[in-house]
């Protein structure tokens, strides 16, 4: 091999060496290491203990159960809403600027923010929300929003709706302010209803960006920690305890990082599952 | 004029290097009036000795995190540490502290003065109260038992010295006091329910007046025995009095209760007593009285919740530290911590005038602290409250009864303590 050959192969090498030393410190070696731990027992014994003990955690499956119920409900809310103002806000109206922009507040506020504000606003003694339903003659006795049972994970749910939906809007928006006014064209000429258009044109063009937010809000909501650890810390109880809580509390609280770890790697591998056929999603519908 | 110029530059350069390399020692305190007293006390004691002291101050959530990993990390990284007496036992548990009586000898000491509170004392030791010696005792909190006194008077109820007879005043006051279904109200009661540590520490003093334990002396678990069920029915029976949403309530709400006059009762901590006399904060000015827990079965008693100092293992500056320890859990260097709001742990300052003169609730918090009782001194307690804690607040919450909580916590803690075995 040449000098200048090798000079050639060698200073790409020297340029992505950086980036790689970089990715190895920061991502693989904590990877691996995770790996190492999650298979190390408390007393450092070697095995497949802490994944076998998930077996038997009722408190790891209701976490998982409800991490499930949280995100299939906000996610539900969050695209049927978000599409409906995308679809609203993409036609000619009268303030449309204003609409867009106030509509993007919430998602520019930190979720810490968010659940602080929403914790006060939900006091069922010295709330807001409790306080305009009294003045308008409403008793309030039973709606203790984060201190009951069924209330709870309803809430939660709401603020992660209030926060969240302007994303799922703002990604909608732009993927109907893409599509070309050609196809609308030809389907006005066919005779086609509104209900039609929207049905045979807008959605299947929209599908793109449908199936990326939906992937993005997928991910976000399954390792949810900072609103709801706001809001209620996981209670009343265990009512809305997910995952994510679930893991913090055992490597921080227990100091158990080698089970906090296997759970790590159980929610790292459904959320896997669920981006792959997400994703394969995409492309069976890209490649039609 | 030159050589003279030299000769002065040579000896300043001299005396520069044989000058003793300053000691500096690096303290991590918890954020707050506690750790802001030990904070001040540390910038006082760098003025008068020279000992640098570098402040690593953490929030209360985590500060546990961050010494547990310095500790077992080895690094040394902290020469001095504050430790909520909970975490004692797990930290001597994982022997990350160092032992401080060899130190103390050294200094011609035997051990803590008997100035000291023994219950606070007690907590240094591993194991609990017999054991070596790896920390000071530096707060001395222990719960109060908070009530209206301007309501107990309008309603000729006498002070509530048994759980029964606090029940039947919340049930006076919450009927009387009650204005229509959207009005205002005062609760009879304010409890903190929400999972983990808020529902069990409100929870521990009924719980042991009910006669109550939570483990045998062979360490088996016992928190549902029928007097852990008949205490978790009375804190039901309470919570009937009590604002809605106590189930989800923390320190604040129940603060908030208090100090707006719409709850007549409640256990809290002594942290909370000088809110009730600072009218930007209370509408109750005068109105609230402190006193010891009520008995039931047993005689009552508070929950401990000291904070400590002590000194890491892996400390590269243990006798610096230890110098520092002493001097800032002395008795003169501790009443300036009981003028910056925290209680003390020498029973001398319990009874100073001065003192007692701005916290008048002193006397009383000497006898809740001298006859308070620790948490279960477990090195694995933070999981075992967790637990606990879900199941009292999930009965609160009304998902479970009081039998199926208690049957249901048992069975978890077996589990904890089985996997630690």
């Amino acid at each position: 091999m040449s000098a200048q050959s090798k000079r050639e192969l060698l200073l790409p090498l020297l340029f992505i060496a950086p980036a790689v030393a970089v990715l190895l410190a920061l991502s693989i070696y904590p990877l691996i290491y995770s790996v190492t731990i999650s298979l190390q027992q408390q007393g450092n014994t070697w095995g497949v203990g802490n994944f076998k003990r998930l077996l038997t955690d009722n408190f790891f499956w209701t976490a998982m159960a409800h991490t499930f119920v949280y995100a299939v409900a906000a996610l539900t809310c969050e695209f049927v809403l978000g599409l409906g103002l995308a679809l609203l806000l993409n036609a000619q109206i009268r303030g449309r600027g204003f609409f867009r922009a106030s509509l993007l507040v919430p998602m520019m506020l930190p979720a810490v923010v968010v659940g602080v504000v929403w914790r006060l606003m939900l006091n069922p003694n010295f709330g807001a929300i409790n306080g305009t339903l009294k003045r308008f003659g409403i008793s309030t006795e039973s709606l203790t929003w984060t201190a009951s049972p069924k209330l709870a994970m309803l809430s939660v749910i709401a603020v992660d709706v209030w926060q969240w939906t302007p994303f799922v809007f703002l990604v909608l928006l732009a993927g109907l302010q893409a599509i070309p006014q050609e196809p609308y064209e030809a389907a006005l000429i066919d005779g086609s209803s509104r209900w039609q258009t929207f049905r045979h044109v807008t959605l299947p063009l929209l599908k793109p960006s449908i199936l990326i937010v939906l992937l993005l809000r997928t991910m976000d909501l399954l390792r949810v920690f900072d609103q709801i650890f706001i809001l209620t810390e996981g209670g009343p109880g265990f009512a809305t305890e997910t995952i994510s809580l679930y893991i913090y509390r055992t490597a921080f609280r227990f100091f158990d990082f080698g089970y906090a770890a296997a759970m790590s790697f159980v929610l790292l591998a459904l959320t896997n599952v669920i981006s792959v056929i997400y994703i394969r999603f995409l492309q069976a519908k890209e490649a039609t | 004029m030159r050589t003279t110029l030299l000769t002065l530059l040579l000896l300043l350069s001299v005396s520069c290097t044989n000058r003793p390399a300053q000691t500096k020692l690096t303290l991590a305190i918890v954020s707050g009036v506690e750790g802001e007293a030990l904070k001040q006390a540390a910038h006082d004691y760098e003025i008068q000795t020279g000992t640098h002291i570098e402040i690593a101050e953490f929030p209360y959530t985590n500060l546990f995190e961050k010494e547990l990993i310095d500790l077992k990390s080895q690094t040394g990284a902290h020469d001095l540490i504050m430790l909520d007496d909970p975490w004692f036992p797990r930290f001597a548990h994982e022997q990350v502290l160092t032992e401080l009586t060899p130190l103390l000898q050294k200094r011609g000491q035997s051990g803590p003065d008997s100035d000291f509170v023994e219950t606070s004392v007690a907590l240094c030791r591993h194991p609990y109260q017999t054991g070596a010696l790896y920390a000071l005792p530096y707060v001395g909190n222990s719960q109060l038992f908070f009530y209206r006194k301007d309501l107990f008077e309008k309603y000729s109820l006498k002070e509530a010295v048994s759980w029964n007879g606090v029940l039947a005043a919340a049930r006076t006051i919450h009927e009387k006091e009650t204005a229509g279904a959207t009005g205002a109200k005062v609760y009879g009661y304010v409890m903190r329910a929400a999972q983990g540590n808020a529902a069990v520490a409100d929870f521990m003093p009924i719980f042991w007046a009910f006669g109550g334990e939570m483990f045998e002396a062979n360490g088996k678990p016992t928190v549902n025995s029928p007097e852990g069920i008949a205490a978790l029915q009375f804190m039901l029976e309470l919570g009937k009095y009590s604002p809605p949403g106590y189930a989800s309530f923390n320190a604040d709400e129940v603060g908030a209760h208090l100090l707006q006059g719409t709850a007549a009762m409640s256990i809290n901590w002594p942290a909370w007593i000088s809110s009730f006399s600072d009218p930007k904060k209370s509408k109750v000015i005068g109105k609230m009285e402190f006193t010891t827990l009520p008995a039931e079965k047993k005689p009552g008693q508070a929950e401990i919740g000291n904070w400590l100092i002590a000194i890491p293992r892996y400390s590269k500056n243990a006798e610096a530290a230890i110098d520092f320890l002493l001097w800032a859990t002395s008795a003169q260097q501790m009443k300036l911590s009981a003028l910056r709001g925290n209680p003390p742990t020498r029973k001398s300052l319990f009874q100073d005038a001065e003192l007692i003169a701005k916290n008048p609730a002193y006397p009383v918090q000497l006898r809740s602290l001298e006859t308070s009782r620790p948490r279960p001194r477990t090195p694995y307690w933070n999981e075992i409250e967790n637990a606990f804690g879900i199941f009292l607040s999930k009965a609160n919450s009304g998902e479970l009864s009081p039998t199926d909580a208690m049957n249901q916590a048992n069975a978890e803690i077996e589990k904890i303590l089985e996997r630690a075995k």
